[in-house]
């Protein structure tokens, strides 16, 4: 172990992320001191530019909402153009250009969905290194890492996750699905073999994979899903009615506002910690109607900012799981249908299924688990905690990778087809759906005029006929094709799927065998030079992290020096000290300088600070040892009376 | 310029220099990985005979055994030359597993390294089989009154009875089809194991591409025929 730099596994979820390691064989998740495993998948940008991830900044999301960014996994390797329908729903900005990576707006800065995601990724980091040196290893630091995404992630999505880690300082070893890292750590328990369906109901995310398992082999044979349906769907269903009854007349609110989720940007609405503090009663509502059959949806105005634009007290509302499930049955029903697909594609009928195993958070809720028992006629299994099991499974993965433990292997499948535009828009395909990565395909490719030396092609990702269906990956354009009559060059295009599920291409003139350049442009991702740049940044802003962080410590501490001289001055015996103890003036002079501390206390500081806090630490040093040796003798005095 | 006349039956390991057979997946000497040569076959890959009859359970427990022998996730410690050749190698196998599994991928694979590509996406497969041509008139003739009718409003009980109707002989040509294609693939198979003469197997190979295409073509409308049923 020592000598060698940790590799970890990560969950980078929607909702919240984890970070795991494997010690002597097994997996365990790495937890703060209070025993806390969850980082919640949450990052704030404070006006000084201070970055929160984590607790904190889902505290912020109360006070600070429109400087707050949640769910950001929701926005990997998008468009603008593809979360227009749903951007009303965030307290966030999100603008960018129509054809490119979207933009999240925080205050005057705008970040990439990987950018924030880095913030994630670095807060585990920490969070690990941390705990490796308290372990007492000698060389704690965490530069590789295998980081899971939804199995139905497609190629801009999971190199979105890539470069994520990138920015972090991470070396991304190997980017896996969340279903089948899932079943790795299934796996570890029993020495499965049979037919095992992983149903994944996340946050933002739902996959579903079928694996058969043999010999240690975990080899996927399809897998399907939808990357806008989680939990967070349910919320919104929620907090839509929360909102409309808040601002109903018969309940007396004054605040009248379009309905939530119908909200256009700039329209007037609830204030966004309103409804921040109302997506965190309803998440707390849906808690609690897992466990049991009513409850009470409460909201009251403390906690939220002052300039709460409702005047509503208290808003409560009754709830039974029965009223909850008739709400979500059509979230529930849209899972069945992928379901019902990756069943085909692997050929089985729901019989033929040995096990499932529920994973996700939102497969808690029992209505989900109902829904999962009846469409493959048996009891899913739910023994692992469905929030800790993908990062054990990342761990694992990550173990096989750097001690080369051959006990288990992953066989995983891409879950879309890849395809090239053709004549007409459209598409043809060229690696099928659900085949084993790592896999090629191949096309020829010829000119179309006499001495023609570019060819551009056009790649995309799904199952539809038509290109404008299916989600435009990269365009190529290949150089460096000997001039020849047109129809004369025989260019073969070779794509290679490696095992992250992600593609590269490359093509060899095979008249000449002469190998061709190619240069791409991804439809949705960053390039080389942006993801670079970022990392660059990062390490600027690291620096700028670490400053923001001494300045925290040092309000705390001028802070705490605050209080306790406060609380020497109001002691019921001040008075009697003053009069016999103190120099003339001496009270004086440390109420001033106190109050000068607090004036400095907002400022950003640090050094100003430490200074004035150094100087009420001077002023009161005098009482401090008169308050001493005054308890002191006190409890000499209390001895002596005892002793006697 | 020009194209070997013959394919090489040895590769030089780039790790020790080595000569290997062309088949071997690790160098004899070094025992290194070798890189993929560019004309694996996949028959040869998975190290089975080139035939068309071959036994899944086999087949499965070839690619699970070569699965852990090349898998880029035990060649993270290992130089760029060997991590290359195991993603090749890797790739190959899961794609030659994929074609070999399925019987009618097999047989086409088989054309193809046989120097008969049936050119499934070309003009070949759109054109009807010579053998085909009155069936496939009588067909289209009763498809479109059957579409008269349809669109004339009449009851789905009147036409899908005739469309079924008209269904019974394609299926019927299938079922003959996969049979003739079955006697075709033992014959082949046969032709191998007694190292028949290059004539008779491409007879056999020439037989096989016909009743494919044919089969093919019967398959795609068969598919009409369900999509109208249904739609």
């Amino acid at each position: 172990m020592n000598g060698m730099s940790k590799v970890v596994g990560i969950d980078l979820g929607t909702t919240n992320s984890l970070v795991a390691y494997v010690k002597d064989g097994v997996p365990a998740v790495i937890r703060d001191r209070n025993g806390d495993g969850l980082v919640p998948s949450v990052v704030s940008v404070a006006a000084d530019d201070t970055i929160y991830v984590g607790r904190e900044a889902q505290r912020r999301l109360l006070t600070d909402a429109k400087r707050t960014v949640y769910s950001v996994k929701r926005f990997m390797g998008k468009g603008r153009e593809d979360v227009q329908a749903e951007t009303g729903h965030f307290p966030f900005r999100v603008t960018g250009e129509a054809g490119g990576v979207l933009r999240i707006g925080v205050g005057d800065r705008e970040f990439t969905p990987p950018e924030i995601s880095a913030f994630i990724l670095r807060e585990l980091k920490h969070r690990a290194e941390a705990f490796f040196a308290e372990e007492g290893d000698l060389d704690p630091e965490v530069d590789r890492a295998v980081i899971t995404v939804p199995a139905y992630f497609n190629d801009a999505q999971r190199t979105a996750t890539r470069d994520a880690g990138r920015i972090a300082g991470l070396e991304v070893l190997r980017i896996i699905n969340e279903p089948t890292a899932a079943s790795l750590a299934y796996g570890l328990d029993k020495r499965h073999t049979g037919i095992i369906a992983v149903y994944d109901l996340g946050g933002g995310t739902f996959d579903i994979s079928i694996l058969r398992v043999e010999d240690g082999v975990f080899q996927v044979l399809s897998t399907n899903g939808d990357t806008h349906l989680g939990g967070d769907d349910i919320d919104v269903l929620l907090m839509d009615i929360v909102l409309a009854e808040m601002s109903s007349p018969s309940y007396g609110g004054p605040y009248v506002g379009p309905r939530f989720s119908g909200a256009a940007d700039g329209a007037a609405g609830p204030a966004p910690e309103v409804i921040q503090e109302v997506r965190k009663a309803v998440i707390q509502a849906k808690w609690d109607l897992s466990e049991r059959e009513e409850t009470d949806i409460v909201i009251t105005r403390s906690g939220t900012a002052e300039a709460v634009p409702y005047e509503t007290e208290r808003y409560e509302r009754h709830i039974t799981r029965a009223e909850f499930e008739a709400l979500i049955q059509p979230i529930v029903d849209r899972t069945l249908a992928p379901c019902r697909q990756a069943l085909a594609d692997a050929g089985l009928e729901p019989s033929q299924i040995d096990e499932v195993v529920l994973v996700g958070g939102s497969t808690r809720i029992p209505l989900v688990g109902r829904a999962v028992a009846s469409l493959f006629g048996r009891t899913p299994h739910s023994e692992q905690n469905p929030d800790e099991v993908v990062a054990l499974g990342a761990a694992v993965q990550a173990d096989i990778l750097v001690t080369g433990n051959r006990e288990m292997l992953l066989l995983d499948v891409t879950p879309l087809s890849l395809g090239i535009e053709t004549m007409g828009g459209v598409t043809s395909k060229i690696i099928l759906r659900n085949s084993t990565i790592p896999a090629t395909g191949s096309e020829m490719f010829t000119t179309a005029v006499d001495s023609q030396t570019a060819v551009d092609i056009h790649v995309l990702q799904g199952e539809r006929e038509l290109v404008a269906d299916n989600r435009s990956l990269a365009r190529f354009k290949l150089r460096g094709i000997p001039p020849m009559p047109a129809g004369m060059p025989r260019v073969q295009v070779q794509f290679q799927i490696d095992a992250n599920g992600i593609l590269s291409v490359t093509a060899r003139e095979q008249r000449t065998d002469v190998e061709q350049t190619i240069e791409v442009k991804p439809s949705y991702g960053l390039t080389d030079e942006e993801v670079e740049r970022m990392l660059v940044e990062s390490f600027e802003h690291a620096e700028a992290d670490f400053t923001a962080r001494l300045l925290i410590e040092a309000r705390n501490e001028a802070e705490a020096v605050i209080q306790a001289t406060e609380k020497s001055l109001r002691a019921p015996d001040f008075a009697e000290i003053e009069k016999s103890e103190l120099a003339a003036g001496e009270r004086q002079r440390i109420e001033s300088v106190a109050a000068g501390l607090r004036m400095v206390l907002t400022s950003s500081d640090r050094e100003t600070i430490q200074k004035w806090t150094q100087a009420l630490n001077d002023a009161t040093q005098h009482l401090a040892e008169v308050m001493l040796n005054r308890s002191v003798n006190a409890a000499l005095a209390g001895r002596n009376v005892d002793s006697v | 310029m020009s194209l070997p006349s013959s394919a090489p039956t040895m590769q030089a390991c780039q790790s020790c220099g080595a000569g290997a057979p062309l088949d071997a997946h690790f160098c004899p000497q070094c025992t290194k990985i070798l890189p993929l040569p560019r004309q694996a076959d996949y028959f040869g890959f998975l190290g089975v005979p080139r035939k068309l009859n071959l036994d899944a359970a086999d087949l499965e427990r070839r690619f699970r055994s070569l699965s852990r022998q090349f898998h880029p996730d035990y060649f993270y410690n290992a130089t760029p030359v060997e991590r290359r050749a195991s993603l090749e190698r890797s790739s190959c196998l899961n794609d030659a597993y994929r074609t070999l599994r399925q019987p009618g991928a097999r047989i086409e694979y088989l054309l193809k390294i046989e120097g008969l590509a049936p050119n499934g996406s070309g003009e070949a497969a759109r054109q009807v089989p010579p053998a085909l041509l009155e069936e496939v008139f009588a067909l289209n003739e009763e498809l479109a009154e059957i579409r008269d009718l349809r669109e004339g409003g009449s009851a789905a009980g009147e036409w899908q009875g005739r469309l079924e109707r008209a269904r019974q002989p394609i299926e019927a040509r299938r079922v003959e089809h996969e049979a003739q294609l079955q006697e075709l693939a033992a014959r082949w198979d046969a032709a191998v194991d007694r190292g028949a003469t290059d004539g008779e197997r491409r007879a056999v190979l020439d037989a096989l591409r016909d009743r494919f295409l044919e089969r093919n073509y019967i398959a795609n409308l068969l598919a009409g025929i369900e999509r109208e049923l249904n739609s």
